[in-house]
């Protein structure tokens, strides 16, 4: 990670199935319109779209729209990719642009001030099956600090790239990633939380 | 890499799904559609742009025969010629009003749509008053250069 901020888990990335490689053939093959290597670039990138938009909108309607947006958008202007930077870096980026297209569309970036982002959202009160199971805890983050945590933790942006992306300072999405991150952790660290158990 | 400390969220542990499976068609179904629409598109306005340039094409005064396009041209090169003299020389109206009239002619004759065997004749009546308009010039500086030698 390039900005050192305070995450626990700052070191350590999820993988992420954007790095997976595209071959030349099947590339030049799709940038004819061939469908047949559009079905295998969906094959390979379809997944990690899906993901992306899931984690981030939190809604498996609103996930496929984005990955159906994404590859009729590539099958438009694939001929348009120079191949500078790997096809999953190029496709990533369409999928966080789009994700946050969605969720400026549904107003649920509203409040632009990471302190009113917090404060409106009650504590996370969560049980011990939830503690467990991160998915939950994630979705009980504002749609926006799900945004920050996944791209930043899970997609590896940093957070110069998010400025770009949600067209804010890099102190606004660093000081919701510190924030998100905090929460989450002050959840597990409960005391009688499974993991608070398992360290002790 | 270090180790995750056990009291930390841990995005590895988000779990990974997997979208519809009917979902590909979908797209691809889609990506069809908009094919074909764009595809119809192109032929439609193809097709207009045709019907247009043919409703043009019909609307259009016929053109000329290659005698209508040949006393055209020349009428050109001679006015053309004309104009070349008159601003070297004296200016006259000798010859003018003919001229004139013959555009007048002309002018009314394409008004009304007239065909070759009205419009070539006037074409070649203005190419002759053009024709002496020429010499009339030609003449008076020959008769100028001849008075400067004598002086």
């Amino acid at each position: 990670m390039a900005d050192g901020n305070p995450s626990s888990v700052s070191e350590i990335r999820a993988p992420s199935g954007f790095g997976l490689e595209l071959d030349r053939v099947t590339l030049e093959r799709a940038r004819r319109g061939e469908m047949t290597a559009f079905a295998a670039i969906y094959e390979r990138f379809g997944g990690p779209c899906y993901n992306l938009a899931l984690r981030v909108l939190g809604e498996p309607a609103a996930a496929e729209d984005i990955v159906q947006e994404i590859f009729l958008k590539l099958m438009g202007s694939l001929r348009g990719f120079r191949g500078d930077a790997p096809f999953g870096a190029w496709l990533k980026r369409m999928t966080a642009n789009a994700t946050i297209d969605a969720l400026r569309a549904h107003q649920r970036f509203r409040d632009e001030d990471p302190d009113a982002l917090f404060e409106a959202m009650p504590a996370l009160a969560a049980d011990a099956e939830d503690r467990a199971d991160a998915w939950s805890m994630l979705m009980r983050l504002p749609p926006r600090a799900r945004a920050v945590v996944i791209l930043h933790e899970v997609e590896g942006y940093t957070h110069k790239e998010m400025a770009e992306l949600f067209g804010q300072s890099e102190s606004y999405s660093k000081s919701i990633l510190a924030r998100a991150l905090k929460r989450l952790n002050d959840v597990v660290a409960e005391p009688g939380s499974k993991e608070a158990m398992d360290h002790a | 890499m270090r180790e995750i400390p056990a009291t930390a969220f841990d995005a590895r542990r988000l779990p990974v799904f997997e979208p519809d499976p009917a979902l590909w068609s979908r797209i691809a179904a889609a990506h069809l559609r908009r094919r074909r629409l764009r595809q119809w598109g192109f032929a439609a306005a193809a097709t207009v742009l045709l019907g247009v340039a043919g409703a043009l094409l019909v609307r259009a005064p016929q053109p000329p025969s290659p005698q209508w396009a040949d006393a055209q041209r020349e009428s050109q090169a001679l006015e053309a010629e004309w104009r070349r003299l008159a601003d070297g020389g004296r200016p006259t109206t000798i010859g003018l009003t003919r001229l004139r009239s013959i555009d007048a002619a002309l002018q009314a004759a394409y008004d009304r749509g007239g065909d070759a065997s009205e419009v070539v004749p006037l074409w070649q009546q203005r190419n002759e008053a053009l024709r002496g308009l020429i010499a009339r010039f030609q003449d008076a500086n020959t008769r100028d250069a001849s008075l400067v030698t004598r002086i």
